[in-house]
């Protein structure tokens, strides 16, 4: 917390002997301080929740099951596209302990994708809920779809069109907005350029793999009220659609987040699975849980659009990006999404812009960690790296000069000197042996700000205990662990003082976990509480120990001023029965906007394979104040691994013809194991002064995917545009090169 | 998945008495299913390819899961056998490396722990249109193998046509290179035959993958005492480490005369063919001579003759020339 420096009466054995000046905590309002000033705050701290969730005692969603409880299941779709032509649930309603069929498309109605939910069930088991859907009667009349782009732009394409946006988030920001600049400037730069690139990238549609399914339990009994437990992003964004479908008041819902099992921005508001649970348990009148499994949410939960980015760019002799003409379509099955603008972060004299989306039939995109930034990000550091080699520039130089921020430069710097730069390959395919390194790059930008919408209440109990309340979900990015450290840091406490009580919306209200604003919108509204809490307590104080409130100073669990000393325990049973309450909220200039990172990938191709083995990654991340280094660096990890897999192995693989997906599973899209994690270098840009919290998880996984890219052609020489970049890509890029010579 | 019977058995007679369908004529995908360490049998229940009316549990019989000696330098392998006890056994791992090789290849060590022998060499393909709920392939009694037009990265290039799925095994082609028997128990009564005539292409029988007929069970695998056991060597290429099927996968033993040639020489390919696919004319280019690169390249060139790759696994030809030559190079190391 701040400093103030004040004069204070010196007292020597109880005798005043003048004057001195004692630094004591700022009460002109709450602010952070210096970030190298704080005790617990940009410290490595355990996660609090840590032990809970290694030995599985935390509660997850899918492990609430009231008494009573019935399992709801989808009928799914096994058409991209069809009309239902007719519906009997009978024979399923025929089976013992089947207690409800509903469906959630009409006899007449179009299905779009693969996997939509047709039908609702009920049943008292998982397996006869199961064979309920099995035992649904139905017809369909098959219609003509489109699963790829190349289908869905062809003349006479099945129209895909595509609905109000709703419920999942819709990916894409920083955009540019479509169709900007002029092409005739930019044909006209293009051609007094030293070097032009054009070339087409493609990103496959990727997705979120939350541990735990989309998931929700409505505890509901009929009457009027309920509690729903749901595995979402907003505690609070849950309780408007639950209450709706289940006919209750808003205000008589209860929505529990204890725990959830990632989100990635697929799970704002209750999602499909958890408005038919909901629907499910009004028409039974009894509790219902809905969790999706694993190939239904690779079919129905969401995904984060593909892409088709085509550019052509150019750049004069010395490293100025002249001008470019780009046209990005994003991939959104029948949604929305879109892709951040290009040039992306990079200034370039003359941009011409053009961006549609091409629909398809499968199922919406929704937001996805960075929605829209890894696939533009990808594009063009892939481009910038092409650019650099044809005019014969160091790529990190090449980056710099066309990058206008200084924090890109020091992270540059400071990621090319991690990764060992000045040793990499200096000829892409170069060197003895089939075995070839590389290494490449790439920059990254996000908000990840903070806006009023937190309120927060600490509660300081006559027993000493401290507790700090808000309805806010813990993503799995360590909420409960920087709320905790931000109280006990104010009031010179230890974090075991503290309990930490989030995820019920009976608490505080907070905003939904998207957009990485989580910690930028809770942190300041927690530093307000406990910042009140804190000067309550000095007026109280003050009186036993004779000083004035504002020369009382937390520390070490003691409270002191006017030479004397309270144990905190002892304070705080001069409280009245009840403790003492104080609320918080969010408050300007203890947050802030705008992230920087960078990263580095040093690679390995095994030319006679194809195999690529990321060897090493490193990422560099500003964020202002970090709330907890370990837990940032954890979240950097992560960043560096999603981007990796993004880059090497992931992506939904489509059949163009049956109009289904072909790997909607963990053994068949793959994400990395154990094995795939390379030496990783999570670096906190301490370079950045700012004394704000913002947000840093989404930037984490943004320049990643191209620097592994970038690193796979400085190593082996092939430029592979089309994610994943999988063995088979690398080998028919070296035997065409061969063909080519 | 179908709700089935579940039925513990005593013994292997006790077994074969359980498996017998009630209806010989039904599908072979609706006949009853034996069950070792079920990690392939749940998959394909869960998705409907496979829908027994009862499952029968062998881990219930005594003395199938042992590793013994067979009196004249090589095992005998139970069929309940799990990976990870062959991966680990102090003598298999000296005296037949590559058999060590291939069951350490194989899934994650958990999978290891609960997989055996015997459901290894029994799994089904892992062809994605196969896994595909709702789509019914020839492979499933359909009139159609959706991956011959469609996405076949991971598919066949030998042993296809009507059917493109590669066999999953990782212990197959390692133990029809070592010269491996199976033994086989059912009604008809008992009988061994060498593992490489136990798998069949779809151009023989495209519902099964091997000779198992309706009620009959793996007991017992033999890998006989050789003089390629010693230099042998199992060559995976996974394209996640971590956990993955073949993308191909090479499985050599040779035996070197003291002047380093090859006196004899067994190559079987893995993760290519419909069935584990030995390549007799790469075996004969090896005959008499050193495994110098020169030669190696071109053992390499004559195991992938014939190959006939579709639109998407043309890649599997260069991959697997590697493998062939690494595996043959490790062995002359």
């Amino acid at each position: 917390m701040a400093k103030k420096t004040i004069k204070v009466p010196k007292i020597v054995d109880g005798v005043p002997m003048g004057e001195v000046e004692i630094e004591v905590d700022d009460t002109a309002g709450a602010t952070w301080g210096p970030n190298d000033k704080h005790r617990l705050l940009n410290s490595y701290l355990d996660r609090v929740d840590g032990p809970a969730k290694a030995t599985g005692t935390a509660v997850y969603t899918q492990d609430v099951r009231p008494a009573g409880m019935l399992f709801g299941r989808f009928l799914m779709s096994p058409y991209a596209h069809a009309r239902i032509k007719k519906f009997d649930p009978a024979p399923a309603m025929k089976i013992k302990g089947v207690k409800v069929v509903l469906p959630v498309v009409q006899v007449g109605g179009e299905v779009r994708f693969e996997g939509q939910p047709i039908a609702a069930v009920a049943a008292e088991t998982p397996e006869l809920a199961e064979d309920a859907v099995n035992a649904i009667s139905i017809d369909y009349d098959v219609l003509p779809h489109a699963v790829t782009a190349e289908d869905a732009t062809k003349p006479g394409a099945p129209v895909v069109a595509a609905p109000a946006r709703g419920g999942g988030g819709g990916g894409g920001r920083g955009g540019r907005g479509a169709n900007q600049g002029d092409p005739k400037t930019v044909a006209d730069a293009l051609a007094t350029c030293d070097a032009v690139v054009e070339a087409e990238y493609r990103t496959p549609i990727l997705h979120h793999c939350c541990l735990e399914t989309h998931s929700l339990v409505a505890d509901y009994h009929g009457g009027d009220t309920a509690t729903v437990y749901c595995s979402t992003q907003g505690t609070f964004s849950v309780v408007q659609d639950a209450a709706r479908e289940l006919g209750v008041q808003a205000s008589k819902l209860t929505s529990i987040v204890q725990n959830m099992g990632g989100g990635f921005g697929s799970k704002f508001g209750v999602g499909i699975a958890g408005m038919w649970a909901c629907k499910l348990a009004k028409a039974v009148g009894a509790p219902v849980k809905l969790a999706l499994s694993r190939r239904e949410e690779f079919l129905a939960a969401g995904n984060g659009p593909g892409s088709i980015q085509k550019f052509k760019a150019g750049a004069s002799k010395d490293g100025t990006l002249v001008a470019v003409d780009v046209t990005q379509h994003a991939l959104p099955g029948i949604g929305g999404g879109n892709l951040a603008g290009q040039p992306y972060q990079y200034t370039a004299k003359t941009v011409y812009r053009q961006s549609t989306p091409i629909n398809t039939n499968e199922d919406s995109s929704v937001a996805l960690r960075a929605p829209g930034h890894p696939q533009a990000n990808f594009a063009m550091e892939s481009l910038m790296d092409e650019l650099a080699y044809k005019i014969g520039m160091d790529p990190v130089e090449f980056r710099k000069k066309n990058a206008n921020n200084e924090a890109w430069h020091r992270q540059l710097d400071r990621g090319a000197q991690a990764i060992g730069w000045a040793n990499r390959n200096p000829t892409p395919g170069g060197g003895k042996g089939p075995l070839k390194r590389g290494m490449g790059c790439g920059i990254g930008a996000w908000g990840g700000g903070g806006s009023r919408s937190c309120v927060v209440d600490v509660t300081i109990g006559q027993d000493g205990s401290v507790s700090v309340a808000v309805g806010s979900q813990d993503l799995g990015t360590g909420t409960r662990t920087y709320v905790r450290a931000i109280v006990a840091e104010e009031l010179g406490l230890e974090m075991g003082d503290i309990t930490e009580k989030i995820g019920n919306s009976t608490y505080g209200n907070a905003n939904a976990s998207g957009g990485s604003t989580t910690a930028a919108s809770l942190a300041p509204a927690v530093k307000d509480a406990v910042y009140q809490a804190r000067l309550n307590m000095a007026a109280r104080v003050s009186q036993l120990i004779g000083a004035k409130p504002e020369e009382v100073i937390f520390d070490k669990r003691q409270i002191s001023g006017n030479g004397k000393s309270l144990p905190w325990k002892q304070a705080c049973a001069a409280l009245p029965t009840g403790g003492l309450q104080s609320r918080g909220e969010w408050k300007p200039g203890l947050s802030g906007n705008g992230a920087h990172g960078a990263s580095f990938a040093e690679v390995e191709v095994d030319i006679e394979t194809g195999k690529v083995r990321v060897t090493k990654m490193c990422h560099v991340q500003d964020c202002g104040l970090p709330l907890n280094r370990k837990a940032m660096e954890s979240q950097i990890n992560g960043g560096m691994i999603q981007s990796m897999a993004m880059a090497l192995s992931e992506g939904r693989v489509m059949d163009a013809e049956l109009g289904v997906m072909v790997n909607p599973g963990f053994g068949d899209y793959k994400i990395p194991g154990t094995l795939e994690i390379p030496e990783l270098i999570p670096i906190i840009d301490d370079g950045d002064t700012r004394t704000v919290v913002i947000g840093m998880a989404e930037p984490a996984n943004i320049p990643g995917v191209g620097a592994v890219a970038n690193a796979v052609y400085n190593a082996c020489g092939v430029r592979v545009r089309e994610l994943p970049i999988t063995p088979d890509k690398i080998l028919n890029g070296l035997m065409k090169m061969q063909q080519i010579g | 998945m179908k709700a089935f019977e579940w039925a513990n058995a005593s013994s292997v007679d006790d077994a074969v008495k359980l498996l017998k369908p009630a209806d010989p004529k039904a599908d072979p995908d609706e006949m009853p299913r034996p069950m070792g360490g079920g990690q392939d049998l749940l998959t394909s229940l869960k998705a409907y390819i496979v829908r027994p009316p009862r499952v029968v549990n062998l881990k219930t019989i005594q003395g199938l899961d042992r590793i013994e000696p067979d009196g004249k330098g090589g095992f005998k392998i139970g069929a309940l056998t799990t990976i990870v006890q062959i991966e680990e056994h102090a003598d298999i791992k000296a005296k037949f490396p590559g058999l060590a090789e291939a069951a350490h290849s194989i899934a994650t060590p958990q999978m290891r722990n609960l997989a055996t022998i015997g459901g290894n060499l029994c799994q089904r393909p892992r062809c994605w249109y196969f896994r595909l709920e709702n789509f019914n392939c020839r492979k499933k009694g359909g009139d159609t193998c959706f991956a011959a037009t469609g996405e076949n990265k991971y598919n066949a290039i030998f042993g296809g046509g009507q059917s493109n799925y590669v066999h999953p095994s990782d212990l197959a082609p390692m133990l029809i290179a070592l010269g491996a028997t199976i033994s086989i128990a059912g009604p008809d009564g008992k009988r061994t035959i060498p593992l490489e005539s136990f798998f069949v292409m779809p151009s023989k029988d495209v519902r099964r993958e091997n000779v198992l007929k309706d009620g009959e069970i793996v007991t017992e695998i033999g890998v006989p005492a050789s003089a390629l056991a010693a230099k042998s060597t199992y060559l995976k290429f996974k394209e996640r480490d971590s956990l993955d099927f073949a993308m191909s996968a090479v499985a050599a033993a040779v035996e070197l005369a003291p002047d380093k040639t090859v006196r004899q020489a067994r190559i079987v390919l893995g993760g290519v063919a419909t069935i584990p696919w030995r390549v007799p004319a790469a075996e004969t280019a090896l005959a008499g001579k050193a495994l110098s690169d020169a030669v190696l390249a071109q053992v390499a060139k004559a195991a992938l003759e014939g190959a006939t790759p579709m639109e998407h696994n043309g890649y599997k030809i260069p991959l697997t020339q590697t493998l062939v030559r690494r595996a043959l190079a490790k062995l002359n190391a």
